[in-house]
């Protein structure tokens, strides 16, 4: 079960390859030799997992890029940034995230 | 999306996804049916220009990004171009003969370069063949050495093997060899010409029976396997792991290309034919603007328009216009070993399918 939460700052893990194709993800995690293919808003999450933004930074950023509802947008941000967290391709960075 | 469905439009939208660099022909080894075409000359491409490759590739989306040679660790910047790859974010990987991957190099090819895969050589089961091949005594003891440290050191590694008339005697061994040190085998049935189109490699060609003998291994253990996968027979595209209807017959050229030492570009590592070279373009440009690319582009249609006229089982023959075109002048054109390979696998198959099914204990 993930423990992420909006003030969660999240880092991309050393061992993930990834690209865009056609808007989308194909993502490898190098260290398990898997591969996925993320739509667009997994590739916009891959993309701000910096190690700096907070998940709620992410969601702000994100509401300016995608015509949807904020609270739609968020909670599937918030999922989706789970789901990676968990399938190991995201990584916690503690501390606090950069205004 | 999966991923057979990003393959497929790579192809379609002609978007470079994997690119095979070709770091230098020096090598420490001397295989004898080595494919290179080592009397090309010209000017290698300096560690600036691979620097730039890098990064239009990058911005180009190329995900996939292979070191070869020769023996790419005989690139004196082999370790700064590698890190630089890694900086860059693509999935790394190393075609290597093995014989250099120890102790420190080995370290620093994991620590600076962090590649997902490193593919070695094997070209036997005993010393005495496998050195045979490469001309260099004491090879085969080394490569089994290397490859023990560079497992100890964490390395994903897959063997590579391409079966020869000095090594077809040695399969079942050499199968047995890969799986006591826990690594894939793969072995390709197909000696090809060297690049030039000089065809003294193919004196070293393996026999019927010995082609024959590598189809009857691969379903004897994909029998055996936990999984209980059926072995591959053809390549990606024609054997139904890509989308169907794919307007080509692969990536050659579509979402892949080769790149020689001397800023060559080729659109595929066994089709020479250079659309383009980098000394004189970006990869950019050759990639939006090459005619030779947009001709290659049309004949993978026309290749794919050919296979399908060949009837039932022509995924069989797994076709490759490159090995077409330096066998028979032409990528269109069925050749000897590619027609050899449908009969035998058909034989195979034919045989596999009489077998009993046998019932699942426990």
């Amino acid at each position: 079960m993930s423990s992420i939460t909006l003030s969660t700052v999240l880092r991309r893990r050393s061992d993930v390859r990834y690209r865009r194709i056609e808007g989308e993800a194909v993502v490898l995690r190098q260290s398990a030799a898997e591969v996925l293919v993320l739509n667009e808003v997994g590739a916009s999450v891959l993309d701000l997992a910096d190690g700096e933004r907070s998940v709620r930074q992410w969601i702000e950023e994100l509401t300016h890029e995608y015509d949807a509802d904020a609270d739609t947008l968020a909670r599937d941000v918030l999922t989706f940034a789970g789901e990676l967290h968990d399938a190991g391709m995201l990584e916690e960075v503690s501390g606090e995230a950069k205004p | 999306m999966s991923l057979a469905r990003v393959v497929a439009t790579t192809w379609r939208e002609n978007l470079l996804f994997a690119v095979l660099v070709e770091l230098t022909y020096r090598c420490n080894l001397d295989c004898f049916f080595c494919y290179n075409d080592l009397a090309l000359r010209g000017e290698p491409l300096s560690r600036e220009q691979y620097f730039r490759l890098f990064d239009d590739l990058r911005d180009m989306e190329v995900l996939n990004l292979t070191l070869s040679g020769g023996e790419p660790l005989a690139h004196p910047d082999f370790l700064a171009l590698g890190a630089r790859a890694r900086e860059l974010g693509f999935a790394v990987r190393i075609k290597s003969n093995g014989h250099a991957l120890r102790g420190e190099l080995a370290r620093r090819v994991r620590d600076e370069v962090d590649p997902f895969m490193i593919e070695v050589s094997l070209h036997g089961a005993t010393a005495a063949t496998h050195d045979r091949q490469t001309r260099v005594p004491g090879s085969f003891t080394r490569l089994l050495a290397n490859l023990a440290e560079l497992r100890e050191l964490g390395l994903r590694v897959k063997i590579n093997s391409t079966l020869t008339a000095w090594n077809e005697g040695e399969l079942a061994g050499m199968f047995a060899l890969a799986d006591s040190l826990g690594l894939q085998l793969q072995v390709d049935p197909e000696v090809t010409p060297r690049d030039d189109g000089g065809r003294e490699p193919l004196q070293v060609a393996a026999s019927r029976e010995g082609v024959r003998r590598l189809f009857e291994l691969q379903f004897e253990r994909a029998r055996t396997a936990e999984a209980n996968q059926p072995p591959e027979v053809a390549r990606g595209g024609d054997d139904g792991t890509m989308p169907t209807p794919l307007h080509k017959h692969c990536g050659a050229g579509s979402s892949g290309i080769a790149i020689d030492p001397y800023g060559n570009v080729y659109p595929c590592v066994q089709w020479r034919r250079p659309v383009g070279n980098l000394h004189q373009q970006s990869v950019r440009d050759i990639w939006r603007g090459s005619a030779g690319l947009a001709e290659v582009r049309d004949l993978t249609v026309e290749v794919k328009d050919m296979i399908a006229a060949q009837g039932k089982g022509s995924h069989l023959l797994n076709f490759c216009p490159g090995s077409a075109a330096a066998q028979t002048g032409s990528p269109l054109r069925v050749y000897p070993v590619a027609a050899q390979r449908k009969e035998l696998m058909e034989e195979v198959m034919a045989e596999e399918a009489k077998r009993p099914l046998l019932p699942v204990i426990g």
